[in-house]
């Protein structure tokens, strides 16, 4: 193993390589994620739930027990299974499509009532695992599988502002965010404290994380890195939204 | 019909399944024989189907005005949610006698802000419907306990009863349980309320030395 | 705080809801997870009342999915955990009972009945016996039990969660409007004054250890990549419950032996049944009765041989024939004419059995 420094312990070996995609953001997100289990040393206490989608990839990705739920539905049981038992750190891994459409009412709510677990939702900007349809996080003018001419936003809609939204209807203690696989070190950063944030009790803790999907981009490297660091920020802006006591609360809340 | 003597406003109060609504059926039976004139006021909102609305004919036939939506005339009960009856908002101003049947739910009592004129009515008796068979009021700490939440309480009604296998010792011994309990609240023991074959067993006090009220069952036809 | 909800026991007036709150009490549940709907709302107004004298806990939910998926979760933390719901809300319970069907979650569910399709009437129906025995995307893998009265839906829903836990299978108990608001008198009772043992919650997640370290890591998954994988997983969970399902039906019956009609209903129509019966056979009309007592699975060996003994079954229920559905796949072959008394969405008195027996022995 000593060829493979950069892997987190809290990383189960005898499942990799792992199945994503070449170029996919996922296995750099869940990288992000394992150094910060292993630097909070919460590998026992954590339980991760993921979603149906590209997610669901993940089910066995960790040496941390996991359970993988239905589509947009990770959110209740990673609630349920905290209010169960509080001593966990419940962690809920989905895709846009999972949190910001067929799970939506779910991610509302449970970020309304500050549930005291860690949201964290993979923003690729269309539907990977169904065969690349729009999404909520679809760019004006994206070409998709369900939006064959580009999203016409006069149609269907602009990108759900996610991580705006959560901001919007949580109270103080909640931790909101939005990293990009193109900071790896401001990623984990902000996983970190999520977690954190869920340790100390503080409330509900989410972290968007704008993504790469080159196989349904049908993007080579360089379009790949283009369509994270340059057009999706265009949307998306990357950065803390709130932060428990930090000085963008009042602004947040008005 | 007219009235014979003052005016008599009562409200009925209690737990879920106390048998509020009983009780007050009866006690407008009771006063309408006496040739009164009394309304029967539904303001059960928290149990909308469970109520008077399904008896409503029956004791219109008997000379009772009884203010409560008419099943049929309601769509969804229960679905569209507790819907108050207008009228009722006017059940104190109208004339002759008036008893209102209040749901039960936390703090239930408080529907009778609902009613205009609720809290300055001279007349306005708050009387709480007790069983002993109920779980949550069946000892005298747990029926202090919860009369005391109720808000404003003027006397206690034991309604104690096991349904088809009520005894008269049932009865009795939920009269000596109100009777402690109402001596622990400062307030009086209104009556006993009992069927009419027991209460002739029993005779016209209960073991506590209270009224006894004989009842007749009109809330099995008010199923829904 | 007290230990026991209930100490001894004790006879008490309730309607069917309170009564399922205090059997879940009794039962050791731990936790609700719930959304409101009528006719099951006084399950969560009394269980939000007891909960919390006895370190118990509640969440109410955003919609069923929510609440269906918060219990998935609350029984993978290991706790008992459970919910209640009727109608549309029932609809929504199948995609996370589909769920626990698929990871052998012992979840409790609580359905008391209402009229469908649709939102129709919040009063009573029997209309949820398709939906609540073989609903979802998947082979019925659950319990049902179908109760009739007070005592019943406090023995059973505290054998609900005894039954869950013991097989791993979702379970439910499916009562009805009627039963959810009648009020009548019942002995709520300490299930260990009864020698009834509790089956202990273990967690399926967060057990002790590092995973990977001291013990392999639990990791559970609905999705498979090939036909051949979940086929194999099926196939085991089909074998298990072959081996369970004669230990878990029940049902009850009467007046058999000499009968050429038998009466076959469930639930509360099943009240209405039995006095038929029996005010029928004190006239000397050759009528048994037989009710099921669980839906799911149905007590096939009995229900077979009263087929092949008597000639013909009277299916009585307040649905269209989704009782008489699963009988006549059970009776299958048998030589057995089935004949109905359907009233949808509708109650079902003893004078209208009687006269429907009549009608048919003349």
């Amino acid at each position: 193993m000593s060829v493979q420094p950069a892997m987190p312990k809290s990383w189960r070996v005898d499942t990799k390589p792992h199945k994503f995609c070449p170029g996919c953001g996922h296995g750099l997100v869940l990288k992000a994620l394992g150094q910060a289990i292993d630097e909070l040393g919460i590998q026992d206490r954590a339980v991760f739930g993921c979603d149906i989608g590209c997610s669901l990839l993940a089910w066995d990705f960790f040496n941390v027990d996991t359970i993988q739920t239905h589509h947009g539905r990770t959110t209740p049981v990673i609630t349920g299974l905290k209010r169960a038992n509080p001593n966990l750190i419940g962690i809920a891994y989905m895709g846009d499509g999972g949190g910001y459409a067929i799970g939506s009412q779910h991610l509302v709510n449970a970020a309304a009532r500050n549930e005291k677990i860690t949201v964290i939702l993979v923003n690729n900007t269309q539907y990977g695992m169904t065969g690349g349809q729009m999404a909520p996080t679809t760019l004006p003018g994206q070409k998709t599988e369900t939006s064959p001419y580009g999203r016409d936003p006069e149609k269907t809609g602009y990108p759900t502002q996610g991580p705006e939204m959560v901001a919007a209807i949580t109270r103080e203690g909640a931790y909101v965010a939005r990293g990009t696989v193109a900071n790896l070190r401001q990623l984990k950063n902000y996983l970190k404290k999520a977690l954190e944030n869920q340790m100390a009790g503080n409330g509900f803790s989410f972290v968007e994380v704008l993504s790469a999907c080159p196989t349904n981009w049908r993007t080579n490297a360089e379009e790949t890195w283009k369509m994270v660091e340059e057009e999706m920020p265009k949307y998306f802006k990357v950065g803390e939204i709130k932060v428990p006591g930090g000085q963008k609360e009042g602004e947040a809340n008005g | 019909m007219r009235c014979i003597s003052g005016r008599i406003v009562e409200a009925y109060i209690g737990e879920y399944a106390s048998g509020k609504s009983e009780v007050a059926v009866n006690r407008a039976l009771l006063l309408a024989a006496r040739g009164r004139r009394v309304n029967l006021v539904d303001l059960d909102i928290v149990e909308p189907c469970y109520t008077l609305r399904p008896l409503k004919k029956k004791l219109a036939e008997m000379g009772i005005n009884v203010v409560a939506w008419e099943t049929r005339e309601m769509m969804g009960l229960g679905e569209t949610g507790s819907i108050f009856y207008p009228a009722n908002r006017w059940a104190l101003r109208f004339p002759g006698d008036v008893i209102l049947d209040i749901g039960y739910g936390v703090e239930g009592a408080k529907t009778l802000n609902l009613v205009e004129g609720a809290a300055t009515d001279p007349d306005l008796k708050i009387f709480a419907v007790v069983n002993i068979g109920r779980p949550m009021t069946g000892s005298v700490q747990e029926i202090v306990e919860y009369v005391r939440s109720l808000g404003r309480v003027d006397g206690l009604i034991n309604n104690s009863h096991l349904g088809d296998e009520t005894t008269v010792e049932f009865v009795q011994d939920g009269a000596r349980m109100v009777d402690e309990a109402a001596r622990q609240l400062g307030v009086p023991v209104v009556a006993t309320t009992v069927l009419e074959e027991l209460a002739r067993v029993i005779g016209t006090r209960d073991a506590a030395g209270h009224p006894v009220w004989p009842i007749k069952r009109f809330m099995p036809h008010a199923l829904w | 705080m007290p230990d026991k909800p209930i100490e001894g026991e004790k006879r008490v007036f309730m309607t069917g809801n309170e009564v399922v709150a205090w059997a879940a009490l009794a039962a050791g549940a731990e936790i609700m997870y719930g959304y409101p709907i009528t006719p099951q709302n006084e399950i969560m107004h009394y269980w939000t009342r007891l909960a919390p004298r006895y370190g118990r806990e509640f969440l109410q939910t955003e919609d069923e999915l929510s609440a269906g998926f918060t219990t998935c979760g609350g029984v993978l933390a290991g706790r008992k955990a459970f919910t209640a719901t009727a109608g549309p809300g029932n609809t929504l319970m199948q995609e996370p009972m589909s769920m626990a069907e698929a990871m052998r979650l012992p979840t409790v569910v609580v359905i008391q009945q209402r009229g469908g399709p649709s939102t129709a009437t919040v009063i009573y129906s029997q209309q949820e016996v398709t939906m609540t025995t073989l609903g979802g995307n998947g082979e019925g893998l659950r319990i049902v039990y179908s109760t009739a009265n007070h005592q019943e839906l406090f023995d059973y829903t505290i054998k609900a969660f005894n039954t869950a836990w013991k097989y791993r299978f979702p379970t439910f108990i499916l009562g009805d409007g009627y039963q959810a608001k009648m009020r009548e008198s019942l002995t709520i009772y300490d299930p260990d004054i009864r020698g009834i043992e509790l089956v202990q919650a273990e967690p399926f997640l967060g057990k002790p250890g590092v995973p990977g370290v001291d013990r392999p890591p639990t990791q559970l998954r609905n999705t498979y990549n090939v036909e051949e994988e979940l086929y194999e997983v099926l196939e085991g969970y089909f074998k298990d419950y072959e081996k369970i399902a004669p230990e878990v039906a029940e049902h009850e019956a009467f007046g058999l032996e000499d009968a050429e009609l038998v009466v076959v209903s469930h639930g509360v129509v099943s009240r209405a049944c039995k006095a038929a019966v029996k005010e029928l056979r004190e006239e000397g009309v050759r009528v048994g009765y037989f009710r099921p007592i669980t839906l799911r699975p149905l007590p096939v060996k009995a229900l077979r041989e009263t087929a092949e003994k008597v000639g013909k079954f009277l299916v009585v229920e307040s649905a269209q024939g989704q009782l008489a559905r699963l009988l006549k796949e059970a009776a299958f072959g048998c030589p057995v004419e089935m004949l109905e008394l359907f009233k949808p969405g509708v109650g079902i008195t003893a004078e209208d059995v009687v006269s429907r027996v009549k009608e048919i022995t003349g």
